[in-house]
């Protein structure tokens, strides 16, 4: 039972993907799509979900749809208006570093989530992560501060907020 | 580069265009490059391979590439298969009893955890776009060969991510995919006679390889199911062929993992006479 609904969530990735790429819903195709999901869900199973509870709790949906709004329309903007002002700006200020950002996630993937957040926001890299001091290790545009408090507080504090809510 | 390195390079570039000016001005590649029209062995296969008012030589699936790789031509493609599975075979005779050390090194501990959660769930989703290369063979470019390399990919990825022992635990080991290889290869085998077989069991003929009605022999397999396109036999090709080949190519980067010293232990102690 266990490795079962642990398939669920893959499956039902695997079957999203097989009709997105064959841009088809025939019923053969919806049969394909089925049992690819099956299969991959149960392959997979053991190795991308721990605890299938959460895919049934809505409310860390709502949270990862909200995460995704703020992140695109405020995060990013915000992120690209400054990169772009540093581009054009003819003294082309920029003061880059790498600086020591402290992590408080538990699970892989809320940890991972922050991080693809840092990264894809222009002006800040994540270059390595250490999951025994909890630390990564940020490539920064403007180093504005090197105090780890500091830098999560001006880096990774609004991911963190969001990304416990949906995975943690 | 040493000079004369550079003049060797640049008078061979030299007399390619030459010739190839001569070649083209001599009009042996004809006048248009390419061809205004194309050419009558073209039109063949461009008018035939989906036919349905000729369908006693129509191949009834309008990927033509797949139509004559698996149809017209079905029998050179059985060999071509054979020759790439001879190599698999080959090389798993050539490393026979090796395999890896029982203690992982300590550096077998993959990447870091940012790219194995990422690869966590991708792996899932190159499977799904690979079965619907090969699923999809016979209506667009893809097929059994290129879904089963892109299969391919996500125990490769998994083996640079998480390290090749991170596989073994997981099942994935190289008398597994020998065994996914041989099915694969058996549904080929199979499908290849399966118009025979249906047609001798009903007291007529057919041939072997057969997929769409022939003259002389009036029986095949369905071309389409409530609407949706088939392509008869050449979808059962596809799928075992998506599945051989993805456990052939698994198997190579399984031994090709196995650290060279640990193999040429193995594999220098029949020489030795140890």
């Amino acid at each position: 039972m266990g490795r079962l609904a642990r398939a669920v969530g893959p499956g039902l990735l695997a079957f999203a993907t097989y009709i997105v790429f064959s841009g088809s819903v025939h019923p053969l195709d919806l049969l394909a799509a089925l049992l690819v999901g099956a299969t991959v869900g149960l392959i997979t199973a053991n190795l991308v979900v721990r605890e299938p509870r959460k895919l049934l709790q809505l409310e860390r949906l709502g949270w990862l749809v909200a995460y995704a709004i703020h992140y695109f329309f405020v995060d990013e903007v915000r992120a690209h208006l400054d990169v772009m002002r540093r581009i054009v700006h003819p003294a082309m200020p920029i003061n880059p570093g790498i600086v020591r950002v402290p992590y408080t996630t538990e699970s892989d993937y809320a940890t991972t989530a922050v991080a693809n957040s840092i990264t894809n926001t222009p002006g800040t890299v994540v270059v390595d992560i250490d999951p025994e001091k909890r630390i990564f290790y940020v490539h920064w545009i403007d180093v504005k501060a090197l105090e780890p408090e500091e830098t999560r507080r001006r880096i990774s504090l609004t991911f963190e907020r969001f990304a416990k809510r949906v995975f943690d | 580069m040493k000079a004369w390195e550079r003049i060797v390079i640049g008078a061979s570039m030299v007399i390619f265009v030459a010739l190839l000016a001569l070649v083209y001005t001599l009009g042996a590649l004809g006048y248009r490059v390419p061809p205004s029209t194309p050419r009558d062995l073209a039109m063949v296969y461009l008018t035939m391979t989906f036919n349905p008012s000729n369908p006693l030589f129509s191949a009834m699936a309008p990927e033509a590439v797949t139509a004559i790789v698996w149809d017209y031509r079905g029998l050179d493609t059985l060999f071509e298969t054979a020759v790439f599975f001879l190599a698999i075979i080959a090389s798993v005779a050539l490393m026979r009893g090796v395999s890896l050390p029982e203690k992982p090194p300590s550096s077998a501990e993959g990447m870091s955890l940012i790219v194995k959660t990422v690869t966590k769930l991708t792996i899932g989703m190159i499977l799904a776009v690979a079965a619907s290369i090969a699923f999809h063979g016979h209506l667009t470019p893809g097929g059994g060969f290129q879904g089963g390399a892109t299969a391919a990919v996500a125990p490769l990825v998994a083996l640079v991510v998480f390290s090749v022992y991170f596989l073994e635990r997981s099942g994935v080991t190289k008398n597994r995919m020998l065994g996914l290889r041989s099915a694969g290869l058996l549904g080929i085998g199979l499908t290849a006679f399966l118009v025979l077989i249906g047609s001798l069991l009903s007291g007529g003929t057919a041939f072997v390889f057969q997929n769409q009605p022939k003259p002389a022999a009036p029986i095949g397999l369905p071309w389409r199911i409530d609407g949706a396109l088939t392509g008869g036999t050449l979808f059962l090709f596809n799928v075992f062929e998506a599945l051989a080949v993805s456990a052939g190519f698994t198997i190579v980067f399984l031994l090709l993992a196995v650290p060279e010293e640990e193999a040429i232990k193995v594999v220098r102690g029949g020489e030795d006479g140890h």
